[in-house]
């Protein structure tokens, strides 16, 4: 099949879909990450949605549901806790992960859930998105553009001498936080995109890649968006046309795509 | 001109939770003084000059700038545009941002805020003083790639772009090779001068320290204790 018959096929219309925006928009949220120096939120807010997972399979509700709220939950908690106990905010993505996965396998254990049903979850594919995901993706991805496009200056302050947005009177906590929480809901919906253990590509390899190439906000922002883009859709276009697996696929150009920038890096 | 005390200490006492690091301290800065702290590691001079600039609140006493009584928190905005703050910080991290917008962002609150964009004379003004400092020439530069004297030039103007009255230099020199520690005290004579500054140095080395300052004192044991005098 050509690419023209892919795109007459629902199902791929829709992936192209939420390749663009997604790849687009959430992929601004790698730069929170690599900028606060948080490689290690991923990973915990995974095993948050594992235990969210195993909670929802317990309790007889939709497991991915749940494991969303999950994410959503720590990633309310991150910022404010790592304040609290003076941990940096990499550490603090440590203390969670270690807690959650043993509480999972607590759970997994006493309450009999199958540990696989909920590993599951983390095999997402873009090919099986729903209307409500769709919708879902559109919702976050614009509130993701709007804060940068809103905050363009605070953000900037923030993530560039935090110190010195405070002083300045920019409440930078708050909107680390809130950061924070996009940054969690949006690994949560990469989770069902690309699968978890997929998610830096689309949310950290482009930002990673930017960040090498830019020289200013504005050029980060630009360049992180189109890398995202290309990441999300040629490879979703290149699993098609080659017939390879999406999620490998896209993961694989986010890689290339990152080696590529530092090869042009001077 | 000014006249009296740019910034005025009385009794005050100032630490991290219930713990004091300074204790009953006294001191002024008259306007268009130079003064020069010097202590050991740990002797609380960073700490002096976050209570002085309310990031630390004060257990007891009282701080005034022009005068004016600011310990009570309440005068914050004023505050900002009147004091400039060098903290220590010898690199620019990881993220990419241009010289210009790194000190026009110091701007941020005074003239422009959320939904107000910076101005043609916020443009104008971090124009100026990056010209000051010797910087126009490196505008649009990732502030990443700079050198060492030039970060710290960089973080002048970022303090100075708010066109303050006092400027609070945190051991500006400290890890700068001789040319470029020679480089960055014309740049701190030259502005003093320019924009009739009352200057606060913290300070590990005497000899720099008297090279610049009307006055040196000393922090030792959470007290300020009276240095040597050098008229300039």
């Amino acid at each position: 099949m050509s690419i023209i018959e892919f795109l007459q096929v629902p199902i791929f219309q829709r992936a192209l879909f939420a390749a663009i925006l997604a790849g687009g928009t959430m992929s601004l949220l790698g730069i929170v990450i690599v900028v606060f120096n948080m490689t290690t939120i991923r990973f915990a807010l995974m095993h948050f949605g594992l235990l969210g997972g195993a909670i929802g399979l317990a309790l007889g509700a939709n497991p991915l549901t749940a494991a969303i709220a999950a994410i959503a939950i720590g990633s309310l908690l991150f910022g404010p806790l790592s304040d609290k106990l003076k941990l940096d905010t990499g550490l603090i993505g440590a203390f969670f992960m270690t807690g959650s996965i043993a509480l999972a396998f607590l759970l997994f254990y006493k309450a009999g859930v199958p540990a696989l049903d909920v590993f599951s979850l983390f095999t997402g594919s873009i090919l099986t998105l729903s209307r409500n995901d769709l919708l879902f993706i559109t919702v976050l991805g614009t509130v993701v553009v709007l804060t940068f496009v809103i905050l363009y200056k605070e953000i900037q302050l923030i993530f560039y001498d935090s110190e010195q947005a405070e002083w300045l009177g920019v409440p930078a906590k708050r909107i680390r936080n809130g950061l924070l929480f996009l940054t969690g809901l949006s690994i949560g919906v990469a989770m069902k995109i690309v699968g978890a253990l997929l998610i830096d590509a689309l949310i950290l390899l482009s930002a990673m890649a930017a960040m090498r190439l830019a020289k200013n906000f504005k050029q980060l922002i630009l360049l992180t968006s189109l890398f995202g883009m290309v990441t999300t859709t040629g490879g979703l276009l290149l699993s098609m046309v080659l017939d390879l697996p999406t999620g490998a696929t896209i993961t694989l150009t986010g890689v290339l795509i990152l080696l590529f920038s530092t090869f042009i890096q001077k | 001109m000014l006249k009296g005390n740019a910034i005025e200490l009385t009794n005050i006492a100032v630490g991290y939770g219930d713990t004091p690091i300074l204790r009953g301290v006294d001191f002024k800065v008259k306007v268009g003084e130079f003064v020069s702290i010097l202590g050991e590691n740990g002797a609380g001079k960073t700490t002096l000059f976050k209570s002085i600039l309310q990031i630390l609140p004060l257990m007891s006493g009282k701080i005034k700038i022009f005068d004016r009584e600011v310990s009570n928190g309440r005068d914050n905005t004023w505050l900002r545009s009147q004091i400039g703050y060098v903290p220590q910080r010898h690199n620019q991290g990881n993220f990419p941002i241009s010289v210009f917008d790194a000190t026009l962002l110091g701007r941020w609150g005074s003239s422009f805020s959320y939904f107000k964009r910076p101005s043609a004379e916020d443009k104008e003004i971090t124009m100026e003083i990056l010209n000051t400092v010797d910087l126009s020439h490196m505008l649009q530069h990732d502030c990443r790639r700079l050198s060492g004297g030039q970060t710290q030039r960089l973080n002048i103007a970022r303090a100075l772009v708010r066109k303050p009255k006092i400027l609070l230099l945190d051991e500006p020199t400290t890890h700068l090779d001789a040319e470029a520690q020679n480089k960055l005290d014309i740049t701190i004579a030259s502005i003093r001068k320019q924009y009739d500054l009352s200057i606060l140095m913290i300070s590990h080395n005497q000899s720099h320290a008297l090279k610049l300052s009307n006055r040196v004192v000393h922090l030792s044991k959470g007290k300020i204790h009276p240095g040597l005098g050098v008229a300039l």
